[in-house]
């Protein structure tokens, strides 16, 4: 229950490239063959750990489909951290990419972590993007990238936890701003402490009541 | 407005307070509304624009006509000018109002609708709401004021439209959001008015207002206001938490996994700390009832079970069911927030055995102490009590017993004839009390009561037909289900207790043939009362329900049949439905239930919602029940006059048929079988016998050869006994002296012919051993004449060398 950060994430990008299946393999750790088209904004939440320390992580699964663009757009300027994903077995996701990052730079703050996803990495004999060209574009646009399958969960944990270790380095460095909720990053309840030796009770203390979370 | 007017005529350069010089309203308007528009002196726009301001409230309609775009346009160009902007927005504030105002009270045009009918000219232009969002970025008081103002009017009058403009302009929500953080209290307050407003109804907004932080927000407001003594803020923000969360599964599960379950929990602990009297001001029994209203709506059975369910765990783990059933326990809470609380428990509890089981351990701070859901019951069946009070105590008890089999167990339990007397009540024994009380609402809440505490459970309908009542001393104990039939029977016996006690009885015996053996049996003539109601021809809609219900529980006596109650069987009982009702007249009957109002109304939600006690009829599980089987019932008792056959398989559902048929086509196939091993069998037996008769017969015949063998042999040595017959022994003498005769005259030539051998044979031997001298005498000479030629040098072959090669070459 008690953390030491709480960010906000969402999840956007093309219908159909997984992303309601990335997010219920993070946080359910199963996968759903049938697609349930998403209608507006879903919720789900998970606690990690990073640096041995509990963050919390909210996300907001988003809609693909243009029709709820203007919706999801909302959820830019909160959100600390961004999955941009694409589908590496149809193209024309991979195309989009260019007007999705442009949106999420128009209407987020300048700091949110942004990582570049190819999903479906498990149909590698449909693959219509290479992987170095999903680098070669992250690469270009300063994201972290990776492929993952929300399938077989290959790289899905690395995904989300990668994003938050990003996140977590710019707060360290003290680019984020912790103090403005505005920026989707918020301190827990329990500061974490300065003294090392006590950091480490009071994570304990927080990982055994992450359980009800 | 003295001030106006003197301002007005100097304005307008009219000197004169002659009526027919005096300009009216609308010319007024004309002037200011020209000025506005053309006038290039920015005083003077605003000082007109003030005057439409004040004029607004009395010349609406001509302000609004003449005036809008006016106004817009000085939105549109004035920003710089904070107050001419906020006596424009003031303005059309005013206009766009749906609240009469004293100083048009008297003027017939402004009909009650003028507001909105202004409102929707106004945001047909979707950028004049733009430019209103926008000014709720300017930090000036009176603007951004102004600006929450006439946002939130223009809400209420048209609330689908603006949230569609607010969700397509970007950043709107951040910005209302941020008005929640804002220093000046007048304006925080009132931009949760305009939140309440816009989050109405739309899940999209819903959310993303709860995605800016509402939640925190409105938790750090509700704490600087001190909590659930706050004032009407408090209640404010309770209730926008209330829109968030109201059937919005995104945000439920957000405000759960954001822990403010945790934090809405302490607020319930009040006056537990100190020992004084809680004060319940009407403020605060409204704070308390919003909180537990924003409790139940995230665990409303409407809502998705998975969030239900986690919600439910985590108000028991953080102490929230505890501090609601501390309440329910408590004293001095007024009625109102007692009712309330003891929905919210049943919602909390329901369907979560853990909870049910938190609930049932709740103990009464009584002397001696009682549990809580015995003081409840009581509470149900005390006429005297409020009757939302007494409903809300059966949601909760139906709440506890909603799949609790351990809670209906132990229901039923106290019932039972081997529980020992104890001196302390139990709910059983309430229930039983509240059934055959004078009071027909008490009857109802608890044969309903009961009725739950029977549903699903076969076990417990079996043993519950074993509870015995001592009516009136003396006479002896009755069964619980035959006193239900004879208080059905009464004359005396209202509507109310009428349909409960209907209800329980159908609940009872649906899916328990012991049951409904039973009533076809029990000596109080169930059946005839059935069937007299259904045939009664009263015509009132409240009778037509109980002929329904009679109706139904009739087909579930043909339904739950097992044919073994004699004359009371499956077609006895049809028979009697054709012959004494009429078929058609039955299927109307029973369709009269779900045609009843209060069918509608009940089957709709779990909670019972009702105006007035009379209202209690129908229950919502009971209507599930029904639904579930009216069909059936309906097609099981006209199949039978139609075709007389298949009557099982149309008392099933359809599971169980497809079951059925599933069967049927393996018991065909078996049957398949059978015939064929059957047909062999016969042919083995018949070919068995054959073999066996043959086996007779050969036996027969065998056992005639041997007798006939035997007699042959004894015919046999009969007959060569009887061949030395005297006839024959004479001619048998001859012979044998001829014979003899013979014998000898062979033997004498036989002699003569030894004789003449031996001498021959003498003869023979003797040259034979002549003829051996002379050989040994010629090998004598043999081998002097070799030894003489070795002697004179010649090598002489043997004889028998000789021999020997002959042979070899022979041999070659």
């Amino acid at each position: 229950m008690s953390y030491a950060y709480l960010f906000k994430y969402i999840i956007i990008g093309d219908t159909g490239v997984g992303k309601s299946c990335l997010l219920l393999q993070f946080t359910d750790k199963r996968f759903q063959p049938v697609h349930d088209l998403t209608i507006g904004v879903e919720f789900g939440a998970r606690m990690i750990t990073i640096d041995g320390k509990q963050i919390k992580l909210q996300i907001w699964d988003t809609a693909g489909q243009e029709a709820f663009r203007s919706i999801t757009r909302s959820y830019y300027r909160g959100a600390a951290g961004a999955l941009l994903v694409y589908d590496i077995t149809r193209r024309e996701t991979f195309n989009h990419l260019t007007t999705w990052l442009e949106d999420a730079r128009q209407h987020s703050n300048s700091n949110m972590v942004i990582m570049l996803i190819g999903n479906k990495s498990d149909l590698d004999s449909r693959r219509e993007v290479k992987k170095e060209e999903g680098e070669a574009f992250a690469r270009e646009h300063g994201l972290v990238f990776m492929e993952t399958s929300a399938r077989t969960a290959a790289n899905v944990e690395e995904a989300f936890i990668n994003t938050a270790k990003e996140i977590y380095e710019k707060i360290q460095e003290g680019v984020f701003d912790i103090n403005n909720e505005a920026n989707g990053i918020k301190i827990g309840q329990q500061l974490p402490p300065t003294n090392s030796s006590i950091s480490g009770s009071g994570n304990q203390g927080g990982q055994t009541n992450g359980g009800c979370c | 407005m003295d001030f106006f007017k003197s301002g007005l005529k100097t304005v307008l350069g009219t000197s004169s307070d002659e009526g027919q010089d005096t300009p009216t309203g609308a010319e007024t308007v004309e002037k200011l509304v020209d000025r506005v528009t053309s006038s290039t002196l920015l005083d003077d726009r605003r000082d007109a624009c003030r005057a439409l301001k004040a004029l607004s409230r009395k010349y609406r309609i001509e302000v609004g006509a003449q005036g809008m775009q006016a106004l817009v346009q000085v939105l549109q160009s004035d920003r710089a000018d904070c107050e001419i902007v906020s006596y424009a927005l003031d303005t059309l504030c005013n206009i766009v109002t749906q609240e009469q105002f004293e100083e048009e009270s008297d003027n017939p045009t402004v009909s009650m609708n003028v507001g909105e009918q202004f409102t929707e000219m106004f945001i047909k232009q979707t950028e004049n709401v733009s430019l209103v969002l926008d000014y709720l970025e300017e930090y000036d008081f009176k603007v951004r004021w102004a600006a929450v103002k006439l946002l939130t009017t223009l809400l209420t009058n048209r609330t689908k439209d603006i949230q569609e403009i607010i969700l397509v302009s970007p950043m709107a929500v951040s910005k209302l959001m941020d008005l929640l953080i804002d220093s000046r209290e007048v304006i925080r307050n009132d931009a949760l008015l305009l939140l309440i407003q816009l989050t109405k109804i739309n899940s999209n907004i819903q959310k993303i207002v709860a995605f800016e932080n509402a939640f925190d927000r409105v938790f750090d407001i509700v704490r600087d206001e001190g909590f659930s003594d706050g004032g009407i803020v408090v209640e404010d923000c309770f209730i926008l938490l209330i829109n968030l969360l109201k059937h919005n599964t995104s945000n439920q599960q957000f405000f759960k996994e954001g822990s403010y379950i945790q934090k809405i929990s302490p607020m319930f602990k009040f006056g537990s700390s100190e020992n004084e009297e809680q004060v319940w001001t009407p403020q605060k029994v409204s704070n308390v009832h919003c909180m537990l209203q924003i409790v139940r709506s995230l665990v409303s059975p409407s809502n998705q079970q998975q969030v239900i369910l986690s919600c439910q765990k985590t108000m028991k783990s953080c102490g929230l069911l505890e501090a609601l059933c501390n309440i329910l326990m408590g004293s001095g809470v007024p009625a109102d927030i007692l009712t309330e609380t003891i929905n919210t428990v049943g919602e909390v509890v329901r369907g979560e055995t853990e909870n049910q089981l938190v609930f049932s351990n709740v103990m009464a701070p009584s002397n001696p102490p009682k549990s809580a859901l015995v003081v409840l019951l009581m509470s149900m069946i005390n006429e005297k009590q409020p009757l939302i009070l007494r409903i809300s105590v059966l949601y909760s008890f139906q709440c506890f017993l909603y799949k609790n089999e351990t809670g209906q167990n132990s229901l039923i339990q106290t019932l039972l004839p081997s529980s020992n007397a104890e001196a302390t009540i139990t709910t059983g024994q309430l229930l039983c009390g509240g059934l055959f009380s004078m009071d027909p609402l008490a009857n109802w809440f608890s044969s309903v009561a009961l009725m739950h505490g029977l549903i699903s459970n076969r076990e417990k309908k079996e043993q519950l037909l074993r509870v015995l009542l001592a009516t009136t001393p003396g006479s002896p104990p009755v069964s619980l289900l035959q006193q239900c039939c004879s208080i059905l029977q009464q004359n005396s016996c209202k509507l109310q207790t009428k349909v409960g006690i209907l209800m329980l009885l159908s609940v009872w015996l649906n899916d328990c043939p012991v049951a409904v053996n039973y009533f076809l049996s029990s000596p109080s003539n169930g059946v005839s009362y059935l069937i007299a109601e259904i045939s009664s021809n009263e015509q009132d809609e409240n009778e037509y329900l109980i002929q329904g219900l009679c109706a139904f529980l009739l087909g579930l006596c043909i339904q739950g049949n097992d044919n073994t109650v004699m004359g009371s069987g499956k077609e006895d009982l049809c028979q009697l439905v054709v012959k004494r009702i009429g078929l058609e007249i039955y299927t109307r009957k029973l369709g009269e239930v779900s045609r009843h109002e209060s069918y509608s109304r009940a089957g709709k939600n779990p909670q019972i919602r009702v105006d007035s006690g009379s209202d209690l009829l129908l229950d919502y599980e009971f209507c599930k029940v029904f639904k579930a089987l009216e069909h059936t019932i309906s097609a099981l008792v006209n199949g039978y006059s139609n075709n007389n056959t298949n009557m099982t398989e149309l008392t099933l559902s359809s599971e169980a048929s497809d079951l059925v048929g599933q069967y049927k086509g393996i018991i065909r196939d078996l049957d398949k079988e059978i015939k064929s091993l059957k047909v062999q069998v016969n042919d083995a037996n018949s070919s068995n016998s054959d073999l066996r008769q043959r086996i007779v017969e050969l036996e027969g015949t065998n056992s005639q050869l041997a007798d006939q063998n035997i007699l042959l042999k004894a015919q046999l040595t009969a007959s060569s006994i009887s061949n030395g017959s005297p006839n024959d022994s004479s001619v048998l003498n001859l012979e044998i002296g001829r014979l003899q005769q013979e014998n000898h005259l062979l033997q004498s030539k036989l002699a003569e012919e030894k004789d003449k051998t031996s001498l021959e044979m003498d003869k023979l031997r003797k040259d034979q051993e002549d003829l051996l001298e002379l050989l040994s005498d010629q090998e004598n000479k043999i081998t002097k004449l070799k030894n003489q030629l070795k002697a004179s040098g010649l090598t002489v072959e043997d004889d028998d060398e000789l021999d020997e090669e002959s042979d070899g070459i022979s041999i070659l």
